[in-house]
């Protein structure tokens, strides 16, 4: 049984328009996964559909996690699943700092694992975790007294998402467009902060359109994404492929009648 | 005027209706003031306080008395009596500031001769208990010149759902370069009609700070105006209100510039849950002599419930041609986007929106020097945030 498991997921906006149109997944521990595709092909959509948002309906199909299907739950029961997604467009929270905000997300998520039971983090364990992780990720320190995502540049915004992904600890991260807005030593950084949380207790799935962040992560499987599609899979050589040659060759014939 | 004088011009003038602009969105149909009874005798204190505070003089003030429970050394914490200044901020201009000028028996002077510097602060407690009874309450403080101190004023009641009336007039005045924090919370019964006019005089180089919290009461409105009326004056009012059920807070604030280089800051934020209504109504008024003036008004408003609604009006009257002025005025209701984004790290939809609650109030709690004041007014939010 895999980790996730998506099948057969059709996605729709609020006014019916179908983004996503049958995508069949799986993904496990220790693995990376990349999702390429480009722009406007469906990418984020599958991404906010995976995390739950309320603005996406899934029409058709499946999303499990442990075998079991997640779409009912909200997205703070996914998350407490130990599903992360590090969005293409982080939130600002104003009036909340980026360690008050994390220590109430870690608390929520604990209380969940207790069965509903306040098991609050110590607070100089907090704070050992956060200092760890920030400078992990060469997060200035002054950033967890700043207000979330408020005023941030984008690179830091990005950043704050991987910190908040190494904190909360979760079993499959999706990130979404993450190395967009990230200059080159930043994005070194960042793919490092994700493969070094890879392994027996997380897996991953990199959306991207570009292969550079893939240089740095190292996807296990690859998966060519167009028109709310996978038409293709393969091995981290599909990146490559796709980077020499572009989408063009992956675009599905268009045939007489939709399939 | 005297007493009787004041008690006529009550009788005759009517209660403002809607028709009149500054009580367009405040209906006051089912108040009757005269339905409550006068200066009831067996009030006693309100329950516990919410400040937890080491003041260097205390008063407790009730419908029937007022009482000086620790004196300060060096400055008048005294009964209200005649004094050359009462009345001379605010008279009997309608019939509620009338009503108050014709009928209180119950105030607190506070003044602190020139130079004198507290340490610690002055705190008052205004409460109400009698059923059906009136709470009026009379506050004068004059600030000598270069003097500095802090004011809490704290109004409450002694049962949550208490009926009653409340009329409050303060006077405030800052002589030549003092510094007065002045507070006033209100957490008065839900069954309390609430009315207040606090009017600030602010002379040359002084500056108040005030904090006002808005939590408390049935229906009614408070009146807070400064006049800036000495060169190099400022006054800077940070409000936070918090409403819920059927209640109606209205903020009607004035700035009031009258001389040159002065200074004026008002930020008022406002959450409103299930039917609670409020309005916001501000207003820059800067004289023609009054070159070199700046002025910030703003209001934001949160509204947690369909049903709730916020009216926020400010306004500017400017007659000098050298002034910066700016004002900003929302309603909004909690971003889906910012709920999916907190409730995408775990937090439940409760939990979520209270952090965003926490977070739109923290800009406002940011302006507040006193701790105890910031973390009494967090305390009280926080318990009616949570008392879904």
């Amino acid at each position: 049984m895999a980790l996730l498991e998506i099948k057969n997921l059709h996605v729709s906006t609020e006014d019916g328009t179908e983004i996503v149109r049958g995508v069949d997944l799986s993904v496990n521990t220790n693995e990376v996964h990349a999702i390429m595709g480009p722009n406007g092909s469906g990418k984020s959509t599958l991404a906010y559909a995976l995390m739950g948002h309320p603005a996406y309906e899934i029409t058709e199909g499946d999303i499990l996690v442990d075998g079991e299907s997640i779409l009912e739950l909200e997205a703070d029961e996914r998350a407490q699943r130990g599903l992360f997604l590090a969005f293409q467009y982080p939130h600002a929270v104003p009036g909340v700092t980026v360690a008050s905000f994390l220590r109430s997300a870690i608390n929520a998520v604990r209380k969940a694992k207790a069965g509903g039971e306040d098991d609050p983090i110590k607070i100089p364990e907090f704070r050992k975790r956060l200092d760890a992780a920030m400078k992990q990720l060469k997060v200035p320190k002054e950033m967890a007294g700043r207000y979330l995502n408020d005023g941030f540049s984008g690179g830091e915004k990005k950043r704050v998402e991987i910190l908040q992904m190494a904190l909360l600890q979760p079993r499959l991260a999706v990130l979404d467009e993450t190395d967009s807005g990230l200059d080159i030593d930043a994005l070194r950084i960042v793919a490092g902060g994700v493969r070094e949380l890879v392994g027996p207790e997380m897996g991953a799935l990199v959306i991207t359109h570009y292969q550079r962040i893939l240089n740095y992560i190292k996807p296990d499987f690859v998966h060519v994404f167009v028109d709310g599609r996978i038409v293709r899979e393969g091995g981290p050589e599909l990146a490559e492929q796709l980077e020499a040659e572009g989408y063009e060759t992956f675009t599905p014939e268009p045939v007489g009648g939709e399939a | 005027m005297d007493r009787a004088g004041f008690l006529e011009r009550y009788e005759a003038l009517p209660l403002p209706s809607t028709s009149d602009e500054h009580w367009r969105f405040t209906d006051l149909r089912g108040f009757d003031p005269d339905a409550f009874s006068v200066n009831g005798d067996r009030a006693r204190q309100a329950g516990e306080s919410m400040l937890e505070i080491d003041a260097a003089g205390v008063a407790e003030a009730t419908e029937g008395a007022v009482e000086i429970v620790q004196a300060p050394e060096g400055v008048t914490f005294a009964p209200l009596d005649d004094h050359e200044l009462l009345g001379t901020l605010v008279g009997a201009e309608d019939k509620l500031t009338a009503h108050n000028a014709a009928l209180w028996k119950h105030g607190l002077l506070v003044q602190v001769p020139a130079g004198v510097e507290l340490a610690k602060p002055l705190y008052v407690r205004v409460g109400n208990s009698t059923p059906g009874g009136t709470l009026f309450w009379r506050l004068l403080v004059v600030a000598g010149e270069g003097s500095r101190f802090t004011l809490i004023e704290e109004s409450a009641s002694a049962e949550p759902e208490l009926e009653s009336y409340s009329n409050a007039v303060a006077e405030v005045f800052l002589e030549r370069g003092s510094k007065l924090e002045y507070v006033s919370i209100q957490n008065l019964s839900r069954g309390t009609w609430h009315f207040a006019t606090h009017r600030a005089r602010v002379d040359r180089d002084a500056e108040l700070d005030w904090v006002a919290g808005g939590f408390g009461s049935r229906k009614g409105k408070v009146t807070i105006e400064n006049r800036l009326a000495g060169q190099g004056a400022t006054s800077r009012v940070t409000g936070a209100y918090f409403a819920d059920g059927d209640q109606h807070l209205d903020y009607d604030t004035l700035q009031e510039h009258e001389a040159p280089h002065t200074t004026s800051d008002f930020a008022f934020k406002g959450v409103l849950r299930d039917r609670a209504t409020s309005v916001w109504r501000g207003m820059i008024k800067v004289e023609r002599d009054a070159q070199r003036t700046n002025a910030y008004q703003e209001n934001r408003n949160l509204l947690l419930s369909p049903k709730a609604h916020a009216d926020s009006i400010p306004g500017l009257e400017i007659l000098a041609n050298d002034v910066r002025c700016t004002h900003g005025a929302t309603v909004s209701q909690v971003n889906r986007d910012e709920l999916f984004y907190c409730m995408a790290r775990g937090l439940s939809r409760e939990e979520a929106q209270l952090l965003i609650v926490r977070g739109f109030y923290q800009e406002v709690f940011d302006r507040i020097e006193l701790e105890p004041v910031r973390d009494a007014l967090q305390s009280v939010l926080e318990a009616r945030l949570l008392a879904a």
